[in-house]
C-alpha cells in the first residue's frame, strides 16, 4: 500500500470505513446501537402574510423520553426555518450544514437567501446518501419571491404545499389541517391552527409530546415562539417531599493539594555514553 | 389415558382416531404427560379444562405454530423469564447441606433452583406432591435416589422443549444422606458435592479448596456461606441472600440467611483508609 | 393445499366444537412467521403494609405509537381480599382473568368461602405455568390481605415464577419505578434469618402518596404510561378506590 493513501487526511463528508465490518457484525447477530429518534409532530402552513411552522418538543429513545423539551425548529437563515423529524443527530447536522452554506452564499451575493436554495441544498445532500441520512423536514420561509413551504423526505424527494405535516404524528396533525385549513388565514388564526395540529399530535401520538413550539415568518420579520403552549404540566408533587439517605461511607474528608510542578533541566544527553 | 395437547386452548381427551391423526399431521408433536397425573380418578368425573386441574394437573398448551423452536425463541425473548443464580450442596461427615435459592420439598428433602425460576419452582412443587403421594401409598418416605429419578424422568420427557432446570436434590433417607444433581438436559448424577448456576465456577473454586469429609456442622456451614459469597462477588447475575440449610437425620434446618452485601463487610470490614501523606509546604 | 388436507378438514367440520379451527390450519400454512403477541404497555405497582395493601395501575392501553384507550382498567378483583394488576398483552390478560375467575367460582362452590390471597397466588402461578410453552404475555402483581389481615404482594414473571415481596412494580414503567421503591422502601428479603418483617413501614396515606409520585414520575419519561391512575386500597374496612389524572401526551 502506498504511503500517501494512508496519510492523506480525509476531505470531508462521511466515513464509510466500518460499514462492511458493521454489516458483518449485524449478520452475526450483534445489535447495532439505537439512535435518538424524534418521534415527532412537525407542521407548517402558509397564511396571508407568510409562513408558520410548528413542532412538539419530545425526543424519544425507544419507549423512553430522552428530552422533554427539545427544539425541533431549526434556524436556516434569518428568513428561513426548518422543522426536523427522524434521527435527531441527522436533522441537526443537515440543517446546520445547509445553514452554513446559506450564510456563505449570502456573504458572496449580499442578498437574502431564497427558500428554493435551501431546498435544493437539502435535497441534493439527502439524495446523495440514499435515505441513510434519516431526516424528514418541513422547510418554510419568506423570500423575495414570497412565502414558501416545502416538505423533504429522507431520500431527497420534495413537495411544495400550502400546508404540510411530517413525523410520526403527521396523520393526527394532517387531520386537523385537512378539516380546518383555508387560504388567507390571519396570523392569529394561523398560529391557533398550527397549535391545534401540534396538540393533536402530542395527545394522539405516543412519539410526540410535551410542549408546542411555533415560528411565524413574515416579510422582513421572524417570530420564534418557543414553548408557545405548555399543555402538559406535571400532575402530582408530594408536598412532604422525599429524602434520599446517604449510604456511601465517607472515608476521607481531608483535602490534599496537588504537588507543585517541578521543572527538570537535563544536564546532558543521557543516551550519549 | 392418552392426552393430546392444546389446540386453540382446547384440551382434547377425545379418542376419535381421525382427529388425533389430523393433529399428528399438523404438529406431529406429543409428549408424555404422565408426570402430571396423580394416579387417582377425577373427583366428579369432570372433563372440561377448568375442573380437570382440580385433581390432576391440566396439560400444557402448545402453540399452533409450524416452527415450534422459532416460536419458543421469540416468546422467551419477549417474556424474559426470571433466572440467574448460584447454588451448591455437599455431603460431609454429619450430613448434607445446600445453599441459596432453596425449595423445601418436604421436611427431609430440599431442592436447589438454578436456571428458569418458574421451571424450578413448578417442578419442585410437583415433585413435592409426588413424594407425599409415595409416602401415603407406601407408608414410608421416598428415597433421595427415587425422588431425584422422578424429577429426572419428567425433565427427560420434556427434553428439547426449552425447559431450563439445574437442580440438586439433597435429603436424608434410610440409607443416610443423599445428594443428586439433575438437569433439564436429562442428566442425573450422584455425588458428594456440586455447584450449579451462572456463578458455579467461582463457588467450586472455594468449595473444592475447603472441602473435607470430616467437617463439623459449623465448619461446613461457613464453607458453604463463603463459597456462595465469593460466587456472588464475581458473578454479576448472582446476589441477594445466601441461605444455608443443613439436612440431618431429623430433617432439614435452616442455619442462616444473610444478605451477601452485608456478608461482604463482615468478611472484609471497612477500615478507615490511611490518609494520604500531606504535602509539607516549603 | 393438497387433497389429503381437504379431506381431513372436511371431517373436522363434522365435529361442531372444532369447526372454527378450519381457518386456523390454513392460516398456519400460509404464514411462515406466526406472531400472536402484541404489547399494550402500561405500568402496575403494589405495596404491602402492616394492615393494608395498595394496588395501582395506569389506565392507558396502547399499541406501537397509538393509544387504543385512555380509560382501560388493568386492575381486576379476583377475590374479596385479592386484586391483580396486569400489564403486557391485554388480550392474554383478559383470558387469564377469565380463567382465574372461573377457577375461583369453582373453589367457592366446593369450599363455600372466598379464596385467600396466598392461595390465589399459587393458583395464578400454576395457571401461568400451564402455558409454559405458549405463555400468557402478561406481567402481573397480585396484592391483597393474607389470613392474618396483613398486606401481601406477589410478583410474577410471565411463566409463573413468583415470590412474596413487600412491594413490586411490573410493566413498561417498572424500570423507572423499581429503583425508586427500592430506595424508599428497601424491605428485607423473606429469605433472611432471623426473619424480618417484609411489609413497608409506611402508613397507608404515605404509601398512596408514594404511588402517586411513582406514576407522575414514570409518566414523565415512559411513553406507554399515562392518562389516568387507578389506585385500589385494601384494608380491614374493605376496598377503597382513588383516582388521579396523569399526563395525556
Amino acid at each position: 500500500m502506498s504511503k500517501a493513501a494512508v496519510d492523506v487526511p480525509m476531505k470531508g463528508g462521511f466515513s464509510f470505513d466500518l460499514c462492511r465490518r458493521n454489516e458483518m457484525l449485524v449478520k452475526k447477530g450483534l445489535q447495532s446501537p439505537s439512535f435518538l429518534k424524534t418521534g415527532t409532530t412537525i407542521v407548517g402552513l402558509i397564511f396571508q402574510d407568510g409562513v408558520i411552522l410548528g413542532a412538539d418538543t419530545r425526543a424519544t429513545e425507544g419507549p423512553i423520553v430522552a428530552d422533554k423539551n427539545c427544539e425541533k425548529i431549526h434556524f436556516m437563515a434569518p428568513n428561513i426555518y426548518c422543522c426536523g423529524a427522524g434521527t435527531a443527530a441527522d436533522t441537526e447536522a443537515v440543517t446546520d450544514m445547509v445553514s452554513s452554506q446559506l450564510q456563505l452564499h449570502r456573504y458572496h451575493t449580499d442578498r437574502e437567501s431564497r427558500v428554493v436554495t435551501a431546498l435544493t441544498l437539502l435535497k441534493s445532500h439527502l439524495f446523495s446518501y440514499q435515505g441513510h441520512v434519516s431526516a424528514a423536514l418541513v422547510l418554510g420561509g419568506v423570500d423575495v419571491t414570497g412565502p414558501h413551504l416545502h416538505t423533504i423526505y429522507p431520500h431527497g424527494s420534495t413537495d411544495t404545499l400550502p400546508f404540510a405535516t411530517m413525523g410520526s404524528g403527521s396523520l393526527a396533525a394532517m387531520s386537523v389541517f385537512e378539516s380546518k385549513y383555508r387560504e388567507g388565514l390571519t396570523r392569529d388564526e394561523g398560529v391557533k391552527l398550527v397549535t391545534e395540529a401540534i396538540c393533536s399530535g402530542i395527545f394522539n401520538d405516543l412519539g410526540s409530546g410535551s410542549n408546542v413550539d411555533v415560528c411565524v415568518i413574515t416579510k422582513g420579520q421572524t417570530e420564534y415562539l418557543r414553548n408557545h403552549q405548555l399543555p402538559n404540566p406535571r400532575t402530582y408533587i408530594n408536598e412532604r417531599g422525599y429524602s434520599f439517605p446517604k449510604k456511601t461511607e465517607v472515608l476521607l474528608t481531608r483535602i490534599t493539594p496537588l504537588k507543585q510542578m517541578v521543572e527538570v533541566t537535563e544536564a546532558g544527553d543521557a543516551m550519549e555514553e | 389415558m392418552v392426552v393430546f395437547l392444546g389446540f386453540a386452548n382446547l384440551l382434547l381427551t377425545i379418542s376419535c382416531n381421525l382427529i388425533i391423526y389430523l393433529f399428528e399431521q399438523v404438529m406431529s408433536m406429543k409428549f408424555d404427560t404422565s408426570g402430571l397425573e396423580s394416579h387417582h380418578g377425577m373427583l366428579f368425573g369432570a372433563r372440561d379444562e377448568l375442573s380437570s386441574g382440580l385433581s390432576a394437573a391440566p396439560s400444557f398448551d402448545i402453540p399452533n405454530s409450524n416452527d415450534f423452536d422459532c416460536f419458543q425463541k421469540e416468546a422467551i425473548q419477549m417474556v424474559k423469564p426470571a433466572k440467574g443464580t448460584t447454588t451448591l450442596a455437599f455431603i460431609f461427615k454429619e450430613a448434607s447441606q445446600s445453599v441459596k435459592k432453596i425449595i423445601e420439598i418436604n421436611p427431609y428433602m430440599l431442592g436447589t433452583m438454578a436456571g428458569g425460576a418458574a421451571d424450578c419452582q413448578f417442578w419442585h412443587r410437583n415433585l413435592g406432591i409426588k413424594c407425599r403421594l409415595h409416602e401415603l401409598a407406601n407408608k414410608r418416605r421416598i428415597s433421595v435416589t427415587g425422588a431425584s429419578k422422578l424429577l429426572a424422568n419428567i425433565l427427560y420427557n420434556y427434553r428439547g422443549m426449552g425447559l431450563s432446570v439445574g437442580t440438586m436434590i439433597a435429603g436424608w433417607d434410610e440409607t443416610g444422606p443423599g445428594l443428586y444433581y439433575v438437569d433439564s438436559e436429562g442428566g442425573r448424577l450422584k455425588g458428594t458435592r456440586f455447584s450449579v448456576g451462572s456463578g458455579s465456577p467461582y463457588a467450586y473454586g472455594v468449595l473444592d479448596n475447603g472441602y473435607r469429609y470430616d467437617m463439623s456442622v459449623e465448619e461446613a456451614a461457613e464453607l458453604a456461606r463463603r463459597s456462595i459469597y465469593h460466587a456472588t462477588f464475581r458473578d454479576g447475575a448472582s446476589g441477594g441472600v445466601a441461605s444455608v440449610y443443613y439436612v440431618g437425620p431429623n430433617g432439614w434446618k435452616k442455619l442462616s440467611g444473610d444478605d451477601v452485601a452485608e456478608l461482604h463487610y463482615s468478611y472484609y470490614p471497612v477500615e478507615p483508609a490511611v490518609v494520604e501523606q500531606e504535602m509539607v509546604e516549603t | 393445499m393438497n387433497s389429503q388436507q381437504i379431506y381431513y378438514i372436511f371431517d373436522l367440520c363434522k365435529s361442531p366444537n372444532l369447526s372454527l379451527s378450519l381457518s386456523f390450519i390454513t392460516m398456519a400454512k400460509q404464514h411462515a412467521r406466526w406472531s400472536p403477541y402484541d404489547n399494550n404497555g402500561g405500568t402496575c405497582v403494589a405495596i404491602a403494609g402492616a394492615d393494608y395493601c395498595v394496588i395501582a395501575a395506569d389506565t392507558r392501553m396502547s399499541t406501537g405509537y397509538s393509544i387504543l384507550s385512555r380509560d382501560y382498567s388493568k386492575i381486576c378483583k379476583l377475590a374479596d381480599k385479592c386484586m391483580m394488576a396486569s400489564s403486557g398483552f391485554q388480550a392474554d390478560v383478559r383470558a387469564l382473568q377469565k380463567v382465574l375467575a372461573a377457577r375461583h367460582l369453582i373453589y367457592q362452590h366446593q369450599h363455600n368461602k372466598q379464596m385467600s390471597c396466598p392461595a390465589m397466588g399459587q393458583l395464578l402461578s400454576n395457571t401461568l405455568y400451564y402455558k409454559r410453552f405458549f405463555p400468557y404475555y402478561a406481567f402481573n402483581v397480585l396484592g391483597g390481605l393474607d389470613n392474618e389481615g396483613k398486606g401481601c404482594v406477589f410478583t410474577y414473571d410471565a411463566v409463573g415464577s413468583y415470590e412474596r415481596v413487600g412491594y413490586s412494580s411490573q410493566g413498561s414503567g417498572s424500570t423507572l419505578i423499581m429503583p425508586f421503591l427500592d430506595n424508599q422502601l428497601k424491605s428485607p428479603s423473606p429469605l433472611l434469618l432471623p426473619a424480618q418483617d417484609a411489609v413497608t413501614p409506611l402508613s397507608e396515606s404515605e404509601a398512596v402518596d408514594l404511588v402517586k409520585t411513582c406514576f407522575a414520575s414514570a409518566t414523565e419519561r415512559d411513553i406507554y404510561t399515562g392518562d389516568r391512575l387507578e389506585i385500589v386500597i385494601l384494608n380491614a374496612d374493605g376496598v377503597r378506590r382513588e383516582e388521579m389524572e396523569l399526563r395525556k401526551d
